[in-house]
């Protein structure tokens, strides 16, 4: 594993990772390139999602207390996969960032995609998963303070990260099936996909109404009996 | 009796080929890292490379490993992609008007026959991948994924390996928890709203003894001395010469077809008419590259089938 000893170039990785790199090599692979390279692209994500959770987990005492609720937190999404029609992983996600932090946030969505993905299929569509789920946590890491205060702003949140998801997903089936990023196509994609829209956002108002005070209590405990 | 010598005639030899690493019993039993540098390299030029030949290279060669592992099970997957081949094949000359053969006009927009077959080749490289990768899916246990990820990052390894232990343990906790409290009398499952909240109530059981308990796992982990060594792997994928063989032969493979990739001898326009570019030598070399290198994982169980037979035939 590589360990990145200077605080400052940590944090330095923390924004920059996912806010520049992993969209420009999406953007890049997407847009200047004509042929499709989502291989590199998945492997690149995959690969700063390792960085960027390097550079938060440093090697210290509380390191595998950490390392183990994320494990546990990833557990609980991959086990909420099977739920018909509600997908709680984004609001689990969600909660876990809220009180880990972005960089644990970002780890449960990326390892759950990776995790249920070994029941529903592995594919490149993995790394996109991995990156649209990572970064719902990790935005709602930066926003911690405003969403854990007010209740409606962090349900609003759920439900525009829902519809996020899907479009994002959708910009990848597209760019699958056809070789330069075609509109139409997209906006079919949408259309079709609309029931699952529908279904993401409303699972994660769902969820986060009904698990956030609760998880956040739990996890609130958990952090303070054992210092996490 | 000649029978049991003939048998252990034959597991002698056996034995011997292991023992001296020139035997592979099968493609699913090579070194995992092999496996997924295979993979990885028949799907990266699949969905690279666009080219009809190269398209239906992948799909016949997919869909005879698939079907060469599974035999004739599955019925219903060969029929589920039956029917998205079709659907992603009508997709495209419904939306893209491209193309100049109009084949007829439907609601004013032309249907195009660069577009249809644009559509069909683009859904074969779909349909081609998903067969690879349901059989990636079936070789590639969780196991040896870990042992792939474990080498590029043993943290993150054992968070996955963690959370694939912690699933089978949630559920029976759950059970136990859910027995229980069904026994205390706090609820029903007939009536609707007590038995969703009492769901609701054994999941937050659950996820706070799973917190828990994670935290005594840790704990005691680190007690062990985690992370003082090298993670160790039970199943023990040793590195053979046949490992290296297939590797380098995959290498060389994917490097040959990819310089011909790169130097445009394997491109095709679809618009706005059907150009296929020269083959020309290195063309001819990198598709043939690529077809050695799908037809590998056959190749190799044809070979191991055939000699089987063979040793069982002798004498």
């Amino acid at each position: 594993m590589i360990l990145i000893q200077s605080p400052k170039v940590r944090s330095f990785i923390r924004f920059v990772v996912p806010f520049v790199v992993i969209p420009l090599i999406v953007l890049w692979g997407a847009v200047v390139f004509d042929r499709k390279k989502h291989i590199i692209i998945s492997l690149a994500v995959a690969f700063f999602a390792l960085l960027l959770f390097a550079s938060g987990f440093e090697r210290k005492s509380t390191g595998s207390r950490r390392l183990v609720i994320v494990a546990v937190m990833t557990a609980l999404c991959f086990a909420g996969r099977f739920i018909p029609f509600l997908k709680p992983i984004a609001a689990l996600t969600i909660i876990t960032a809220l009180y880990l932090g972005g960089e644990a946030g970002f780890l449960v969505g990326a390892l759950s995609a990776v995790l249920s993905n070994f029941y529903f299929g592995q594919g490149p569509w993995t790394a996109f998963q991995m990156l649209a789920w990572g970064m719902i946590g990790f935005i709602a890491g930066i926003l911690a303070e405003p969403l854990k205060r007010n209740r409606w702003l962090l349900l609003i949140y759920g439900a525009v990260s829902g519809v996020a998801y899907s479009m994002i997903m959708d910009i990848w089936t597209v760019m699958w099936y056809a070789e330069k990023f075609n509109f139409t196509l997209y906006k079919g994609a949408l259309i079709t996909a609309l029931p699952y829209t529908l279904s993401y956002a409303c699972s994660n108002v769902i969820f986060l109404f009904a698990l956030a005070p609760s998880f956040g209590k739990k996890l609130g405990r958990i952090k303070k009996k054992y210092g996490v | 009796m000649t029978f049991f010598v003939k048998v252990l005639q034959i597991q002698s030899i056996v034995h011997c080929l292991i023992y001296i690493d020139l035997l592979i019993l099968s493609f699913s039993s090579l070194n995992p890292a092999v496996i997924t540098v295979w993979f990885l390299s028949v799907s990266a030029i699949a969905m690279f490379c666009n080219h009809p030949v190269i398209t239906i290279l992948t799909l016949t060669g997919a869909v005879l490993f698939y079907l060469i592992r599974n035999k004739n099970g599955h019925l219903r997957s060969h029929l589920f992609f039956l029917v998205l081949f079709l659907i992603l094949s009508i997709a495209n000359p419904i939306v893209s008007h491209n193309g100049a053969t109009v084949l007829f006009v439907m609601n004013n927009n032309p249907v195009t026959l660069e577009s249809l077959l644009y559509g069909i080749n683009s859904s074969a490289m779909i349909v081609g991948v998903l067969y690879l990768l349901r059989s990636f899916t079936q070789i590639m246990t969780s196991e040896k994924l870990l042992y792939v990820t474990g080498r590029l990052s043993p943290k993150l390894s054992m968070i996955l390996s963690m959370a694939i232990r912690f699933v089978p343990l949630f559920s029976k906790q759950g059970q136990k928890v859910n027995d229980t409290q069904k026994v205390l009398g706090l609820y029903k499952d007939d009536n609707f709203i007590d038995d969703i909240k009492g769901h609701i109530r054994v999941f937050s059981i659950v996820s706070t003894w799973g917190l828990e308990n994670g935290i005594i796992t840790a704990d005691s982990m680190e007690a062990r001395g985690y992370g003082t060594g090298r993670r160790t792997q039970m199943t023990r994928f040793g590195f053979t010469f046949s490992d290296g063989a297939v590797l380098a032969a995959s290498l060389v493979l994917t490097a040959l077809c990819a310089a011909a990739v790169a130097a445009g001898k394997i491109s095709f326009n679809f618009y706005p008419r059907l150009i296929s570019s020269e083959f020309g030598f290195m063309g001819i070399v990198g598709s043939a590259a690529y077809a050695l290198l799908v037809f590998m994982p056959l190749l190799i169980e044809t070979e191991v089938k055939l000699r089987w037979n063979y040793l069982m035939s002798k004498d």
